[in-house]
């Protein structure tokens, strides 16, 4: 695909250093909205709360979870196509991967990280977080390991911990060349963080090793992780939540929601950072191509969920699953079938797959889709559990609401600040899909 | 008394093969310097498998083991009977082990990609910027005068645009 003139080494390192050392009055004013968003709308709502108590949330007694958790599950399901995907296309060599890597893996991490935010947010008593790590404490209480809660905890801390080691690894050679290229406090720090690498024979031999073996242990670790999320809603018994079906149905919803979350962000750093020569249409074709995949056994296993439930005879299994279907949130449900298993199948048009705007479009469409889908798992499942004299309601309130709208401001202000301090491309691995330099050629 | 020289090469194959040359001629204290990694240096120099892989065996070992043993420490230390329920309970416990698994596996992956590679380094060594650019560099360890005068031919010959004589460590 012919769609751009090949960048030589040199140009590689002045277009990624580039866009980390040049900052214009856009990426600030972005940077500062950004900021004023998290604070206006995530922090003060969420000091307001940790003021009056979680009763500023809509949460009641039938309905104990939440906005605060659909958002955690969408969170860890976006951050699962970043590090799992690297790892994957690494293990397999595919060289179209090293464009874009660098900025999915960041994904990954910030999305995590704001996740963690809302594990946080949720319990109310954030004082109380310590609660959950096997440490001693003045009341010789020990976490309880046969709780799917407490896999979670094991789950995420160590998907936040390989993350952060896999991004950070594979950034060091690139450490380097910021090093090379700055003066300053900013040599000073990059010296730092290069761990003094020269690009020896041996460093990159051990880095080559040591990054298979990252890719390998991740895989299963993402796989784990929200398999082990579904569990906390699978093995409640509650209807409409007790599934077998949950693990895969929720590892597969993370890897479409995090891939279109790495159209959205490829678009982004194409457009705005002038990446246009690295990030190209094989890439957006490549990602199109999978998220049709995905897509499809996305419905498949829906489908799969709506006849176990209408096989299983249950009358709770059926009411939940009625209400769900044509209950208040039934729209949300249409709308979600819609943007993940319709909107989708657009994508087998070529000029459709080949279309940047296109793209961005369905890409944000399916994680509205995705959000609707955590939001529908929990609002629909909770207050509507076995007689009718428990069943009771949920409706976000404004607090949730403006938490949930600073999320997205928390993530993007840990993105915006990345960017700047890491290359959003990884340069030699993008030297490596270039033509070899050689004397013959 | 040893000295050191620096050759700089605009081309992968040109210094693929004054690497090769050079290690035949017998020069061990060889030092390659490039932008991307390069298979053939790693066969030249003789790197086969690292012992990388050992720590990592080591890490995700000791994570399975360490992992349930924590669950089972935890368990007993504050006994929650629940409906006539084991205390020990293997399939939760297995989970965190799993997870301990993966985790010690990638810490110990780390420790072993620091201490193979030799990173950090605390030490200034011989190192030339353009080789994390677009240049490939190449280091040798020259013992006497002769032997200086054997390798700067080779490396002009095999088309190095420029050879130095440099102090440090390799």
């Amino acid at each position: 695909m012919a769609d751009y003139i090949e960048p030589t080494y040199a140009e590689v390192n002045k277009d990624v250093l580039r866009s980390m050392m040049e900052t214009g009055p856009k990426y600030w004013a972005l940077l500062g909205t950004s900021i004023s968003v998290a604070g206006i709308c995530f922090f003060i709502p969420w000091f307001y709360q940790l003021e009056v108590g979680i009763g500023a949330s809509g949460m009641n007694r039938s309905a104990v979870w939440g906005t605060y958790l659909s958002n955690f599950i969408f969170w860890i399901g976006l951050s699962h196509s970043g590090t799992l995907l690297s790892a994957v296309l690494h293990i397999t060599n595919s060289s179209w991967r090293k464009a874009i890597y660098r900025s999915a893996e960041a994904m990954t991490l910030f999305s995590l990280v704001t996740a963690a935010l809302f594990v946080m947010v949720h319990p109310g008593r954030v004082w109380f977080v310590h609660w959950t790590v096997p440490i001693p404490n003045q009341m010789d209480l020990w976490p309880n390991f046969r709780s799917p809660l407490m896999f979670d905890v094991m789950a995420i801390t160590t998907y936040l911990t390989a993350s952060s080691i896999f991004i950070y690894m594979g950034s060091v050679p690139d450490f380097a060349a910021v090093r090379d290229a700055s003066t300053g406090l900013r040599r000073k720090l990059y010296t730092i963080f290069s761990f003094g690498w020269r690009g020896t024979a041996k460093e990159w031999h051990t880095l080559g090793w040591a990054y298979t073996f990252f890719a390998v242990l991740v895989i299963p670790l993402a796989v784990s992780v929200h398999s082990i999320v579904s569990w906390d809603f699978a093995m409640s018994l509650v209807p409409g939540l007790h599934h077998t079906v949950f693990a895969p149905y929720f590892v597969t919803g993370a890897i479409f929601s995090g891939t279109a979350g790495i159209v959205t962000v490829m678009f982004l750093l194409r457009k705005y950072m002038n990446f246009e020569r690295y990030i190209r249409e094989i890439h957006l074709v490549n990602l199109g191509k999978l998220l049709v995949l995905l897509s499809l056994i996305w419905t498949y296993i829906n489908i799969m969920e709506l006849f176990t439930t209408w096989f299983s005879g249950s009358s709770y299994e059926l009411e939940a699953l009625e209400w769900r279907l044509t209950g208040f949130y039934a729209p949300m449900y249409w709308e979600m079938i819609l943007f993940c298993a319709v909107v989708p199948m657009l994508i087998l048009f070529k000029k459709i797959r080949t279309s940047w705007k296109s793209m961005l479009i369905i890409s944000i469409l399916i994680n509205i889709g995705m959000l609707s889908e955590r939001f529908i798992i929990v609002a629909t499942s909770q207050p509507r559990k076995f007689l009718p004299d428990a069943f009771g309601f949920y409706f976000p309130s404004i607090v949730e609401i403006a938490i949930t709208i600073g999320s997205f401001a928390v993530f993007s202000t840990l993105f915006l600040i990345f960017v700047k301090w890491v290359p959003a491309v990884s340069l030699y691995e993008v030297k490596e899909t270039l033509k070899p330099l050689l004397r013959t050629s | 008394m040893s000295t050191n020289l620096m050759g700089i090469f605009q081309f992968e194959d040109e210094f693929i093969s004054a690497l090769r040359r050079l290690k035949e001629s017998g020069f061990d204290g060889l030092t390659a310097m490039s932008p991307i990694p390069l298979h053939e240096a790693d066969h030249i120099l003789g790197f086969g498998k690292s012992p990388v892989r050992r720590f990592t065996l080591a890490g995700t070992l000791i994570g399975a083991a360490s992992g349930f043993a924590m669950a089972v420490a935890t368990a007993i230390t504050f006994i929650l009977p629940t409906s006539g329920r084991p205390i020990i309970t293997i399939p939760p416990f297995l989970i965190i082990s799993y997870e301990m698994t993966i985790l010690f596996g990638v810490l110990f992956t780390l420790l072993g990609f620091h201490v193979v590679s030799g990173l950090p380094a605390w030490r200034d060594k011989i190192y030339h910027p353009a080789s994390n650019v677009d240049r490939f560099t190449l280091v040798v360890e020259c013992t006497d005068r002769e032997n200086s005068k054997l390798a700067e031919n080779i490396i002009l010959e095999s088309g190095a645009e420029e050879v130095s004589r440099v102090e440090g460590d390799r």
